[in-house]
């Protein structure tokens, strides 16, 4: 088993037994019924991971640390790209129509959020309004004028969709670094914070 | 979905607009727009249910010690933390300065 997780990355063999009293009652149906788990961008104590329960309900969203001893399968969010699924959603839609292109693109790029975790557990977590989440690998910098031509291709779809970047140094939205702003959101394992170069990312302003 | 209004006591409004943050799970985007003097409204739509302590502490804390200028802020909010919203208020007030 490769140490290095990513956020996004989708995890199996969580128990409800490390969690805390406290726990909401959805949580641990959740676990129990051997659902996956999704890194969260956040450190954590040594040993374990951050990790995210996802509920039914939207606002059901659990935040907790999985000892890495009780992984027993990952799947990553690039390994999803090409997983055929029968099921008439937009977010589905969405993927199908946008796939030629992502993959010509030339950059890894993976499926995360609902669809993601459908894709992957085979349980439904789509429905007709979800959005479709996304990810790129982009290890060297995807410059505005590209950023703006992508962003204008997904939008071009059937259903709304939310890409992050993935730099070496955290996450950005591909929809705010193809605007205008001159500092855009970075999120890494420790903070967020305003950069306008989020390949190389001066400490400004620190969340 | 559940809307949320706030008021403060605010000086002069400022002249300029601004919008920032971004439409995304774990964002928001909030819009600063000029307010009637001596106000400071703020209109929050949000995706979590239950959070009116949590939004009135965060602003009660920014303002705290000082006046606010009279602005009308409209915040769409997707899930985020405290410190991602204090950090895109803070570029909003930021980008009114600019103009």
């Amino acid at each position: 088993m490769v140490s290095t997780f990513l956020a996004h990355d989708l995890l199996w063999g969580m128990t409800p037994q490390p969690l805390p009293a406290d726990a909401p009652a959805w949580v641990i149906d959740s676990l129990s019924l051997g659902q996956p788990v999704v890194v969260r961008r956040a450190i954590t104590a040594p040993g374990h991971i951050a990790v995210g329960v996802r509920g039914v309900s939207r606002e059901q969203r659990y935040a907790t640390s999985m000892p890495v001893a009780a992984i027993q399968r990952r799947v990553r969010p690039e390994e999803l790209c090409h997983v055929a699924l029968r099921r008439d959603v937009p977010a589905l839609q969405a993927l199908a129509q946008l796939r030629p292109m992502l993959d010509a693109s030339g950059w890894i790029w993976g499926v995360s959020g609902s669809a993601g975790f459908e894709l992957a557990s085979g349980i439904e977590a789509l429905h007709a309004r979800s959005d479709l989440d996304l990810i790129l690998r982009t290890p060297q910098p995807l410059d505005r004028i590209e950023a703006r031509d992508l962003l204008a291709q997904l939008d071009g779809s059937t259903c709304a969709v939310d890409m992050q970047l993935q730099t070496p140094f955290g996450a950005v939205a591909l929809r705010e670094w193809a605007g205008s702003a001159r500092r855009v959101l970075l999120k890494d394992n420790r903070q967020a914070r305003l950069v306008t170069d989020p390949w190389q990312p001066s400490l400004e302003q620190v969340a | 979905m559940q809307t949320l209004s706030f008021e403060f006591p605010a000086g002069q409004p400022p002249r300029g607009r601004a919008l920032v943050g971004c439409v995304g799970s774990g964002d928001l985007e909030v819009l600063i727009e000029p307010g009637l003097a001596g106000k400071l409204t703020i209109q929050v739509q949000t995706s979590v249910n239950g959070s009116e302590q949590r939004w009135q502490h965060l602003f009660a804390r920014m303002f705290d010690g000082q006046m606010p200028p009279a602005l009308a802020i409209d915040i769409h909010d997707f899930g985020a933390t405290p410190g991602v919203v204090r950090l895109r208020l803070e570029q909003g007030f930021e980008e009114i300065g600019h103009d």
